[in-house]
């Protein structure tokens, strides 16, 4: 090719088989993988204590249910304020697998990556048997029926004594090459799992939305009837997005069920659902980057919080309990303030800072 | 029989209470096509402005009940104003989460106060024994309260059949463009429209922290599980909000009174709704007098 491969200024394709790669230029794939490898090295050598590993593990895995959520929402436009019961059924699955074998039997332990897989179908057999209202109803309509089955599974769970009644299920350590992996290295062990697992699923979800499949999902999003009569099938898009979210979900399920070493129903509220589908919304719906903007940015926003109520609760009474109060608010301000002056999220700071500097020093 | 008709007594109370929460979800949804879920946040708004003018200011509780009902008018209007007002035309996504937003932002503030955590009553002031007829007993306040929603329900549909105002309503819930062009200010009928519902969240909020305590957890749940019963009722009707909250009050009723207990059920009158609500959806999307929307491509 002619073009410049480290400076391009602009698209110069001359072959659809140039528009599929995953790097246009040799900075884009030079600047990605310099990142990569100090996401691999920088977080290891901070030596972050338990409590702020905890907190990273948990930003990485809510990228990857927010991956999820934002292939069902973003690309396919199907709102599903559900997706924390779907991350419960990943989650659930590794609990009763736990329940019926043992949580410190084999499978759970050596057969990790297998359980964590396996989680992922279940919850795409769940995401497909939710999806299905979604042949018949759209917008708001659809948004309540995966709001009911949030509920449904809450109730399912605190009421059924195989999961509980949704207090904590143990779930054991599991081992690595070098042996059990021990309470010190545990959140470490975690971290690079998972954000191996993130990488992957990054380039999975890439690579599907340049196929006849992902576009489907684009398609139907933007007018279902017209996707319809160009030779698509709406209904079964719409149920495969569902259950696509739904394997993203569980894999986050399990995930989550390794690293706090349990499962407990607490984690799969409505409440939980309504921060993912934020996270989608804060980093920017139907974006890829979006999806690793959101987790970061609100985890991050909700660490910071904790910490200013902390020193602000000096100053006040003891009787205001000023955590509980600044979490729900300045969680609503964010997403109201976002909603009302960027509603592209921060994704769209991302490819305004990107196209500027990609034709810098002209301005366009 | 006369549990049977006590269930049935009990069904009708809970389900024109729902039907009084649902009416204000249904005047926003009719006239502006938002999902209002800080609904159940404004109820419970509704109730502690009411309390506190009851028992710190010390007006009469009838007073105080109208002057919740005047603030959470103007609260709402100037929540549309402020938020929604933006939002014309965005997709609904943004819409439901600028109303999620909302609802956590007044959480936050409510839990700022001692009304977010600690439990309260309204100060009695109805007769305390229960009214009993043929074993089937149902006391004061639940009675009070049914027929105040009862009024009230039909006050908003003479409101919505007759006023002007109800009815530049309807006709922007009809057609938004053709409403402008006889003259009617759309933005204006939306800010109504939330000032109303506001209204009715702070009567329904009065009726059910008189019956069931004054909780947040308790009031602001009855904005979730009002959705179902507008969606049984089909969103944009009020009488389907009627019809649906009495049918959602008797089928919770039912099945807490005998599911529970047996088979080893139990919590059964909090999933009914939903359950009801997935038929529903899977059989008659647009619920039971809702409008079946024609598409274009």
């Amino acid at each position: 090719m002619s073009t410049n491969q480290w400076l391009a200024t602009g698209n110069f394709n001359t072959a659809y088989q140039q528009e599929q790669r995953n790097f246009l230029t040799h900075l884009d794939r030079s600047i990605f993988s310099i990142f990569l490898i100090l996401l691999y090295v920088w977080i290891p050598l901070m030596d972050l204590s338990n409590k702020y590993m905890l907190v990273v593990d948990n930003i990485l895995i809510a990228i990857v249910a927010v991956m999820g959520l934002n292939l069902v929402t973003g690309f396919a436009g199907l709102i599903s304020i559900g997706h924390a019961a779907f991350v419960g059924i990943g989650a659930y699955t590794v609990a009763s697998f736990c329940q019926v074998i043992g949580d410190r039997h084999i499978i759970i332990t050596h057969f990790w990556p297998v359980m964590i897989v396996i989680s992922g179908f279940v919850g795409a057999a769940f995401g497909a048997v939710v999806g299905l209202p979604a042949l018949r109803l759209k917008h708001l309509y659809l948004a309540i029926a995966t709001l009911s089955f949030q509920m449904i599974f809450q109730w399912v769970i605190n009421f059924m004594s195989f999961f509980n009644q949704g207090q904590t299920i143990f779930v054991g350590r599991v081992f690595w090459f070098t042996g059990k992996v021990g309470r010190k290295d545990h959140y470490m062990f975690w971290y690079f799992v998972i954000l191996t697992i993130v990488v992957i699923l990054g380039f999975g979800i890439r690579n599907l939305l340049k196929t006849k499949y992902g576009r489907c999902l684009v398609a139907v999003r933007d007018n279902d009837r017209a996707a319809d009569a160009m030779g698509m099938n709406p209904g079964l898009t719409k149920v495969y997005a569902f259950a696509l979210a739904g394997f993203f979900a569980g894999v986050a399920g399990a995930l989550h069920a390794y690293v706090y070493r349990g499962v407990g129903f607490e984690s799969f509220t409505l409440h939980e659902s309504v921060g993912y589908l934020a996270m989608a919304i804060v980093g920017g719906l139907g974006t890829l980057n979006g999806s690793f903007w959101g987790p970061t940015a609100l985890k991050y926003l909700d660490l910071q919080v904790e910490h200013l109520s902390e020193v602000a609760g000096q100053y006040l009474p003891s009787t205001m309990n000023l955590s509980t109060a600044m979490k729900p608010f300045t969680f609503g301000l964010v997403i109201v303030l976002f909603l009302m002056f960027e509603p592209r999220g921060i994704a769209n700071w991302w490819r305004i800072a990107k196209s500027y500097t990609k034709l810098w020093p002209f301005r366009y | 029989m006369s549990y049977f008709f006590q269930i049935v007594v009990s069904g009708m109370v809970v389900g024109s209470i729902y039907a009084l929460a649902a009416l204000g979800l249904v005047l926003v949804y009719k006239s502006s096509r938002v999902a209002n879920f800080a609904h159940g946040q404004i109820i419970a708004a509704g109730a502690f402005i009411t309390f506190y003018l009851t028992t710190t200011v010390g007006i009469p509780i009838f007073f105080s009940f109208l002057a919740s009902m005047v603030i959470t008018f103007f609260l709402a209007m100037s929540v549309e104003r402020i938020f929604l007002r933006r939002l014309i035309g965005e997709p609904i996504i943004s819409v439901i989460m600028v109303t999620i937003g909302l609802a956590s932002i007044i959480d936050g503030l409510i839990y700022l106060t001692p009304f977010g955590t600690e439990n309260f009553s309204f100060p009695p002031f109805l007769p305390q024994d229960p009214l009993s007829l043929g074993g089937v007993s149902i006391s004061w306040t639940q009675l009070v309260g049914m027929i105040i929603t009862f009024i009230m329900i039909g006050g908003f549909s003479w409101f919505f059949k007759k006023s002007t105002v109800g009815i530049s309503m309807r006709a922007v819930s009809d057609d938004q463009f053709g409403s402008m062009s006889v003259g009617i200010s759309v933005p204006r009928v939306f800010g109504l429209a939330w000032a109303t519902a506001g209204l009715s969240a702070a009567a329904a909020g009065c009726i059910i922290g008189n019956i069931t305590g004054l909780n947040f957890d308790t009031l602001h749940a009855f904005g979730i599980v009002v959705f179902p019963v507008v969606i049984l009722g089909g969103l944009d009707s009020i009488l389907g909000a009627v019809v649906a909250g009495i049918i959602m009050g008797l089928i919770q009723q039912f099945a807490s009174g005998y599911l529970d207990g047996n088979w080893g059920l139990n919590g059964t009158g909090d999933v009914m709704p939903y359950v009801i609500l997935l038929i529903i959806l899977l059989f008659k999307p647009h619920g039971l007098f809702g409008i079946h929307e024609i598409e274009r491509v």
